[in-house]
């Protein structure tokens, strides 16, 4: 069964359209990120299927049903807030049982739902304590128990992790994806950032100026990406874009390398000046400007002595070199 | 149209409920005003019709111009009214200034004095008021009126301006400091402009309450050269109680100014107001 | 060779600005104030003012006289003050509540319409609703007349039985538009996602204003019940407009404001006296710092604000 069917969906506010004619399936169980830059659409369309918003056009359809007329609290969905959204008068078990109480559920449902949940959380010891009393990890938590005692068929989340710092960001990243694991539950998770984005989905949107560039499993798109922009919005550092530094180049074609499949080598195809030398420890990062005038970043693993100022050559295997047209499209290179 | 989040019987009921109460708000006024314009007889045969080329008549207005001097009144309050908010203005804002920027001893206290008025209503004090204007020969001076208004006025006007000169940024003052500006220059060149807004607002809440108040006029200055417009009125209107022509053209040339004032600064006062400047 | 230790400086500025708005607001709103509270200890002999103690509020309180007027007065003030608590605020809340609710067109004009009665002075008011309730000119009943309940209609202003609560609703009328407003400025402050995150719950219209709304502007509606009780205890001029310094009929909607106006400067043949004025017009202190405090420290505490 598929848990949510988005088809041809549109939405424009006034003159300006802000999502085109999308279409996607999200499978029962998995977790399914919205990734693009800010302004690309992700969150207008995550309103869109959470009732908040109405698609100019097109059809949402929620475990099945299609739900275009459906008010947000009756589509199955529960969803989590970039600000958490807490209600500020109530307390933590006040506020993950409003809507259920709202929705005449027996007392004995939600105090087993509300177990359940604070249990998975671990919230016990703040039950009756207010937002207010809380700190930005633990409103956070109260924000997912207030969406996971609703029992949705769909959670959404909102960027939900750019209000908090951090180190307490890559915790939350790991809980929610422990989350996911032990509820088996559909997600559609919004944000900006790739790393949450790599580590999180099963499956990656990514979306730009309303359009979506590419869909598939992070790895999929890590090793194939469709065209220019997915190339170079995943991974860290971001892939290098080449239109004139490697000899041989074809004239008008863009050649794109990731930092970490760069090597020094003596009689290398690329020829430059080391500008500046990133010491990470376990990685080193050389940002190079190529005779050319191109600027790239190579990654390399362990310790180097390089300087600044440094003469370098480099190369890559071409098995792991990308085509882009200049409408920034992939060439598939035939097997050569 | 939103389809899955609002329903049309909502917003219907939502729209006649405010058309009601607006309706209710604007009835009085609209009965008032029309009515002026019309002859003794139309009044009291149709008063809910609009004056047309038989019932149209100014008898009213000629009345009232000839008996009440309206333009002396109309000119008191508007001395009143615009020396009462200079002095609150520029006095507020320099204590509030004083408030904001130093730290001395006693600053929480001087706060905390100069709220106290907030809540405490000044007319409480009206017989020693009267009796200190008796003494220093202030009674029925226009004076009398603009020194008790500022004093009134002054406690919200300190507490509202000092919350906005709290937020003006130190690096604009200290860069001031270091450019070799005078305190007072600091004050009146960098930090009073930035705080305009907020001094609208000040204004725009004092103007009402000032321009309206008839207790004070009654007390303070009821001599024939010094009635306000609204002291003028109600002493008008209640030695020609019998004539109606006369009454509601009173009514409505007292009405006229305020209506205008509202019309010039009520986006101002609802900004004021909804910008939580009195929270 | 500078001393190294140097006396601070006195800072004039401080002075200079504080000066101007101390010494006005003391010499005519602080200094006047004791000043009344003093002489309300005082009586006029002759020519002269002699100390009397708490003479005045004997008299006040326990000459038959003058303690049925006050205890009339303080009474009618407390009904004047429930309309206004019971009519005008859930008004101005409810207006405030429909006004907020999103994309409702013409909000600005309703809210602008709104508040015109409030911008009008009391002599406006108050004589525009004599006319409009009086039975001369008869607007009012034939207004009932035409939704067919003229059999309702009584001269109200004229009957002691409906005069105050006539006038009350009056300034309620005229009033309604402050709550509103600053109601409808509390409900904006409301983050759009709590709203969201409820509709998410299920929780729309009606049981989001009871549920999230209400409970999220209770300090807003702490606020306007004390500004509203100062202004009752302290008003007079809507009634000195429509009734007069006499307040009638038969003092059914005298309050403490025309009850010392009256004592004050006196009315008809009995001449005014400042020092029981004086005496009036420290009970109305007494009664209104008892409620500012009660306010103060009873109910606001238990108002949370929330930082949004």
């Amino acid at each position: 069964m598929t848990a949510l069917e988005l088809d041809k969906i549109c939405k424009s506010f006034g003159s300006v359209e802000v999502l085109k004619d999308i279409s996607l399936t999200v499978e029962d169980g998995e977790f399914v990120v919205f990734v693009g830059p800010s302004g690309c659409g992700k969150s207008t369309l995550l309103r869109i299927i959470a009732g908040l918003e109405d698609p100019t056009s097109g059809t949402v359809a929620i475990g099945g049903d299609m739900v275009n007329t459906v008010p947000p609290a009756k589509r199955g969905i529960a969803m989590v807030f970039q600000s958490y959204a807490l209600y500020p008068h109530l307390s933590v078990k006040d506020n993950m049982t409003l809507g259920l109480k709202q929705e005449g559920q027996p007392k004995a449902v939600i105090e087993e739902r509300v177990t359940k949940a604070v249990r998975m959380l671990g919230l016990g010891a703040y039950i009756a304590r207010r937002p207010s009393d809380l700190s930005g990890g633990q409103r956070q938590r109260v924000a997912i128990g207030r969406a996971i005692v609703r029992e949705p068929k769909l959670f959404l989340f909102d960027e939900p992790l750019s209000n908090l710092d951090a180190a307490l960001r890559m915790n939350m990243r790991v809980e929610i994806a422990d989350l996911h694991r032990k509820l088996g539950a559909s997600i559609i998770y919004v944000t900006h950032d790739q790393t949450e984005a790599m580590t999180l989905a099963d499956k990656i949107v990514v979306l730009r100026d309303g359009h979506v560039e590419q869909v598939g499993s992070p790895m999929e798109l890590y090793n194939n990406p469709a065209n220019q922009f997915v190339a170079g919005f995943l991974g860290s550092p971001s892939m290098n874009f080449l239109e004139k530094s490697v000899a041989g180049q074809t004239a008008g074609t863009i050649l794109g390398i990731r930092p970490e499949h760069l090597r020094l080598t003596e009689n290398g195809r690329i020829r430059g000046t080391i500008t500046h030398v990133e010491r990470l420890g376990g990685d080193t990062n050389l940002l190079v400007i190529t005779d050319a005038d191109e600027k790239l970043t190579v990654r390399l693993f362990g310790q180097y002595d390089k300087s600044v100022g440094e003469a370098t050559a480099l190369d890559f295997d071409d098995s792991h070199a990308f085509h882009f047209d200049q409408d920034r499209q992939r060439i598939y290179q035939s097997a050569a | 149209m939103s389809k899955a989040r609002q329903s049309t019987g909502a917003t219907i009921a939502a729209h006649a409920v405010l058309i009601v109460y607006t309706i209710i708000a604007l009835f009085p006024v609209f009965v008032i005003v029309i009515n002026s314009f019309k002859t003794r007889q139309a009044i009291f045969r149709e008063p809910l019709t609009l004056p047309d080329s038989d019932s149209f008549s100014l008898i009213g207005y000629q009345t009232v111009l000839k008996q009440g001097d309206f333009f002396l009144y109309f000119q008191n309050s508007m001395i009143v009214t615009v020396g009462s908010l200079f002095f609150i203005l520029l006095f507020g804002a320099m204590a509030a200034f004083a408030l904001a920027e130093y730290r001395f001893r006693g600053n929480m206290l001087m706060g905390l004095y100069l709220a106290l008025g907030i809540m405490i209503p000044i007319r409480i004090g009206t017989v020693a008021i009267l009796e200190m204007m008796v003494q220093t020969g202030l009674v029925n001076t226009l004076w009398a009126l603009i020194l008790v208004y500022t004093a009134q006025g002054l406690p919200l006007a300190v507490f509202i301006l000092s919350a906005f000169m709290k937020q003006v940024s130190d690096d604009l003052k200290n860069a001031g400091r270091i450019d070799g500006l005078s305190e007072y220059k600091i004050f009146f060149r960098l930090v009073l402009p930035l705080v305009r807004p907020a001094m609208a607002t000040v204004a725009v809440f004092n103007m009402i309450p000032i321009w309206n108040d008839l207790w004070f006029p009654l007390i303070l200055a009821p001599s024939e050269q010094t009635k306000t417009l609204t002291l003028g009125s109600q002493v008008f209107i209640g030695q020609f109680v019998t004539d109606w022509n006369a009454v509601l053209s009173a009514l409505s040339l007292a009405i006229l100014p305020v209506m205008a004032l509202y019309v010039v600064f009520s986006r101002q006062l609802i900004r004021g107001i909804t910008s939580g400047a009195v929270k | 060779m500078p001393s190294p230790i140097r006396k601070p400086q006195i800072r004039w500025h401080i002075a200079v600005f504080l000066a101007p708005a101390v010494l006005v607001y003391t010499a005519v709103m602080i200094y006047p104030l004791f000043n009344t509270l003093r002489l309300s200890l005082y009586t006029e002999v002759g020519q002269e003012r002699i100390f009397v103690g708490l003479e005045n509020f004997r008299t006040l309180f326990g000459d038959a006289n003058w303690s049925r007027q006050f205890w009339n007065a303080l009474g009618n003030n407390f009904w004047f003050f429930a309309i206004h608590m019971l009519v005008q605020n859930p008004i101005g809340v409810a207006l405030a509540a429909i006004l907020s609710s999103p994309r409702l067109r013409f909000s600005n004009f309703y809210r602008s319409a709104i508040f015109i009665p409030t911008i009008l002075s009391f002599v406006i008011v108050g004589f525009a609703w004599k006319l409009i309730l009086s039975p001369i000119w008869g607007i009012a009943p034939s207004m009932l007349d035409a939704i067919g309940l003229k059999s309702l209609y009584a001269p109200w202003l004229g009957r002691e039985a409906y005069a105050l609560t006539t006038l009350s609703l009056v300034s309620v009328w005229q009033f309604v538009g402050i709550p509103m407003m600053l109601i409808y400025a509390a409900l904006l402050s409301i983050p759009d996602e709590i709203l969201e995150a409820g509709e998410c719950d299920g929780i729309t219209g009606m049981a989001a204003f009871w549920k999230i709304k209400l409970p999220l502007v209770l300090p807003s509606i702490g606020i306007i019940s004390i500004l509203t009780f100062v202004a009752n205890f302290n008003a007079f001029d809507l009634i000195y407009a429509a009734q007069g310094a006499l307040a009638g009929p038969d003092f059914s909607t005298d309050i403490l404001g025309t009850f010392m106006y009256r004592t004050f400067f006196g009315f008809q043949l009995q001449l005014g006296d400042p020092h029981m004025g004086s005496a009036i017009a420290s009970a109305m202190f007494g009664i209104i710092l008892i409620g500012v405090c009660l306010y103060l420290f009873g109910i606001q505490r238990r108002l949370r604000n929330y930082q949004f």
